[in-house]
């Protein structure tokens, strides 16, 4: 087995996928921390000042006044008003709610791309790890060995959880050691909280918690890791059924991408909540924002998609075993 | 390829595979756990004044401090703002606590915040409007004005201005103060006369509760727009247009002392 594992590791390590993943969130973040500076900047020109505790009741005020306008819906009204109560408990307890550095710079990061960017890097590598076999020719020569199938499967499988641990320390180092460059390194201690609870009334902070900026990073990443796992092992599932690469690719980011869109209107559509796609806002239920449809919790979104998960395990390590090879 | 590095690359690999679990399984417990830490909650608002530069203006009020029906989306504030730029050649740093549809009980409320104080506490200039919400209503104002009911929300806006004015008082004795007194938009409707009585009144009332304070200046503006009133109003034929604005924030720098 673990020859297979090292076999299977080599293969994907000869491919250099890694250092095109890496060189691909290097740019990112590159643009991204560019983004933040300049928007850092023009509110600071805006302001007059940097001091936070204006800026921050500054955009209360905004809020309050976006909130009074009665041209916005129902549920965007909701939205607003719960990020504005959340940032008056912020301000009430003095407490910056985007410490400047590059740690808060990863949370940010890991926040907007836990539902598109870091899945499609973790495309990269699983929607071939199969297919591609087939159509090198080489799953013959594979499958002549004398081992059993499913522990050929299984040894790509696990290089492919390797390899998505890897991807997810690759953009955690590079973009704590690109954007430290402009926001600078410190911030680990600051203080955030977390376990604000959204419920039909608004915003409950009776269970508010203060946690240190590393260990909700830690507890970030470790929700990144698991909707990487997921949908790594969808991709990889589409990679054993789909002969071609590109049709299973395109089925992931079609998914994918309806996650993205569906996030935004299926309020009404209870049922919905049972897509994977639409349960990948993991880190959203840390920070207290609204779910995209009623009812959503992290306990809830986290088993639909163990469920899948399990299914699309299921269905590759099936498939693989009983599939005729020619 | 080197076999040594293969075999190291995978075991970091696992070691962080190995964390993201223990982040993750930390993440769920977390979520689920009770309240261990309790969050501060007698934080001080912080005393220390960050040395300033420039002249700090912080305004109070309802959509004239918003400047709700200016194109250029200044309002009086704005304007004033750039006027004292250019007057002075200092670096303005304006707060604009404005809050559209913004009555005094609300106001009452806002100026209590501790944030709120402590922008209070940094300024050197404070800029008030509030009471045309009470009066008008969104145009209610219109119909019950000459009833009784019109006495016990006057009263209760009296209060809260007075409120208001110790509020700002207390952070800041320093700091001048203009309360910008209140317009009739509806001067040239049928009812305007008796209206415009009635908000006469309560500017009067207004203007003694500020001469009560030391440097809180009571601005009025009804004459600004007494004539040729919907010349200065914006099409809901209520908040000033970008040339009311001007107006009001012509008389303001007109009373600037430096």
């Amino acid at each position: 087995m673990n020859r297979l594992i090292q076999n299977e590791m080599m293969k994907l390590i000869a491919k250099k996928r890694l250092v095109v993943i890496a060189l691909i969130i290097g740019v990112l973040v590159i643009l991204f921390t560019y983004a933040q500076y300049k928007q850092v900047e023009t509110q600071r020109e805006k302001l007059g000042t940097s001091d936070w505790r204006t800026t921050l009741q500054q955009q209360i005020v905004d809020t309050t006044n976006r909130l009074s306008s009665s041209r916005i819906s129902d549920e965007w009204k909701k939205q607003l008003q719960i990020s504005l109560q959340q940032q008056q408990y912020y301000l009430d307890h003095d407490i910056n709610p985007s410490e400047p550095g590059a740690p808060t710079f990863i949370r940010i990061f890991l926040e907007s791309s836990i539902d598109l960017f870091i899945p499609l890097m973790v495309m990269v590598i699983a929607s071939d790890l199969v297919s591609s076999e087939h159509s090198l020719g080489s799953i013959k020569l594979l499958l002549t060995r004398p081992v059993k199938r499913w522990k050929v499967l299984l040894s790509k499988y696990i290089t492919l959880c390797l390899a998505i641990s890897l991807i997810i320390a690759i953009a955690g180092v590079l973009s704590y050691l690109i954007s430290g460059v402009v926001f600078g390194y410190k911030g680990w201690g600051a203080p955030i909280l977390t376990g604000f609870n959204v419920t039909d009334t608004g915003l409950n902070t009776s269970e508010v918690k203060l946690l240190s900026q590393w260990k909700f990073l830690l507890m970030d990443f470790g929700l990144v890791w698991f909707v990487a796992i997921v949908v790594g092992t969808l991709s990889f599932m589409l990679s054993v059924l789909i002969r071609s690469t590109a049709a299973g690719m395109g089925v992931m980011l079609a998914a994918l991408i309806s996650g993205a869109i569906l996030n935004n209107m299926v309020s009404s559509w209870e049922s919905a909540k049972y897509f994977f796609m639409v349960n990948l806002r993991l880190t959203d239920y840390m920070k207290g924002t609204a779910p995209p449809i009623e009812g959503m919790n992290l306990s809830f979104s986290m088993m639909v998609l163990i469920i899948w998960w399990i299914a699309a395990l299921v269905v590759s390590f099936i498939a693989f075993t009983k599939k005729d090879v020619y | 390829m080197n076999k040594n590095t293969i075999r190291s690359i995978t075991v970091v690999a696992a070691l962080f595979c190995l964390i993201w679990l223990l982040g993750l399984g930390w993440a769920v417990g977390e979520y689920y756990a009770g309240q261990p830490e309790k969050v501060p909650t007698t934080k001080l608002v912080n005393e220390k004044i960050e040395n300033k530069k420039g002249i700090t203006i912080v305004a109070l009020g309802d959509s004239l401090t918003r400047g709700t029906g200016d194109e250029t989306g200044k309002g009086y504030v704005g304007v004033l703002m750039d006027e004292i730029k250019e007057k002075t050649k200092r670096p303005v740093q304006l707060t604009n606590l404005g809050i559209n549809g913004q009555r005094s009980d609300q106001l009452r409320k806002q100026v209590q915040q501790t944030e709120v104080g402590r922008q209070i506490k940094k300024a050197d200039l404070v800029l008030v409007t509030i009471g045309g919400n009470d009066l008008f209503r969104g145009g209610q104002g219109l119909e019950d004005f000459a009833t009784e009911d019109i006495a016990a929300i006057e009263k209760d806006y009296l209060d809260n201005l007075k409120f208001i004015f110790d509020q700002i008082r207390k952070n800041n004795s320093n700091a001048n103060v203009f309360f910008i007194g209140l317009y009739n938009p509806f001067i040239e409707l049928d009812q305007g006369k008796e209206m415009s009585k009635v908000v006469r009144h309560w500017n009067y009332d207004s203007a003694e509760i500020s001469a009560a304070y030391p440097k809180i200046v009571f601005v009025p503006t009804f004459d600004l727009f007494e004539l040729k009133v919907n010349d200065y109003l914006y099409s809901d034929k209520f908040h000033p247009n970008s040339k009311g604005y001007r107006l009001i924030a012509e008389r303001v720098a007109s009373l600037l002392t430096w």
